[in-house]
């Protein structure tokens, strides 16, 4: 957290000169008193000054999701990709939609490229302190046909263990993609699926439940 | 090249007057070379080299579309 220590005559003075480092008005800033001040007698004897902290007030939400949209169409902008993006607000998610060329390339193998953009998106807009937002980039509805995809070769292994009755491992894949495999076989009596490995390698295992 | 991640890593640290990007360039391959102050280092690397992934992919990326490769080095 940012803050700045300013001292005045007043209260009202040190806020003044708080606003004017920050370069913003009053209501942007949370301010705490340290000291009221003492006038002293006659303005001269005892005289101390009035002392105050200020810090940035929480980035509001909508300065999220507009700091959000900005962000990611500065990155398109740099990346030669001549697109706009749609922001929506979701509660607690801000959904960011690219309607660009549909070529893919900002898809990228197995959305890798896409899954970069909402990494540093998400990174860049809760840097700022505040309520923490996710970032969700999509383009030419790839999230729901990526989802749909995972849930037929979940179903597809999950058919394929009960067979061989041998544990089967996917490929790793990341915490959101894992989400949509462990969801597909939850409700399959004779299936487990357990998450194993470490970071960015991380993979589900599907097994018979007699198999461990 | 040079101006997205001067652009993407003056966005994620604390002092962005402080991050350098200098390109080199070569008949197919590029070379960005990404300096930041010493207490930034880990913000543009990231947990596991997380963030550092996510710049150079989408670096490939961009590079895909001229038709070239570039690499991301930071530099401490």
């Amino acid at each position: 957290m940012v803050f700045i220590e300013t001292d005045g005559k007043t209260v009202e003075k040190a806020i003044e000169k708080a606003c004017q480092e920050f370069n913003l008005p009053e209501e942007r800033l949370n301010i705490e008193i340290i000291s009221s001040g003492i006038s002293g007698l006659f303005g001269l004897v005892g005289i101390k000054k009035a002392r105050i902290k200020a810090s940035l007030k929480k980035v509001e939400c909508k300065d999220k999701l507009e700091n959000a949209k900005k962000t990611l169409e500065d990155i398109l902008a740099r990346l030669k990709v001549d697109a706009n993006v749609n922001a929506e607000d979701l509660g607690d998610k801000i959904l960011l939609n690219i309607n660009g060329d549909g070529s893919g390339l900002l898809i990228g193998r197995r959305g890798q490229t896409l899954d970069a953009l909402q990494y540093i998106v998400d990174k860049i807009v809760n840097r700022s302190s505040g309520d923490r937002k996710w970032i969700i980039i999509d383009t030419e509805g790839y999230r729901e046909r990526r989802t749909e995809s995972l849930k037929n070769l979940a179903l597809k292994l999950g058919e394929k263990v009960k067979r061989l009755g041998k544990p089967v491992y996917i490929t790793p894949l990341n915490a959101h993609d894992r989400r949509v495999i462990h969801m597909a076989l939850q409700g399959d009596a004779k299936l487990i699926t357990k998450s194993k490995g470490d970071g960015h390698l991380r993979k589900v295992v599907i097994s018979t439940k007699k198999g461990l | 090249m040079r101006d997205l991640i001067e652009y993407i890593a003056k966005s994620l640290v604390d002092s962005p007057d402080e991050v350098v990007v200098t390109e080199v360039h070569g008949e197919r391959t590029s070379v960005i070379e990404l300096k930041v102050a010493k207490e930034d280092l880990g913000k543009v690397i990231g947990k596991q080299g997380r963030t550092a992934r996510a710049m150079r992919t989408i670096l490939s990326a961009a590079s895909t579309k001229i038709r070239k490769r570039s690499v991301l080095e930071i530099i401490e």
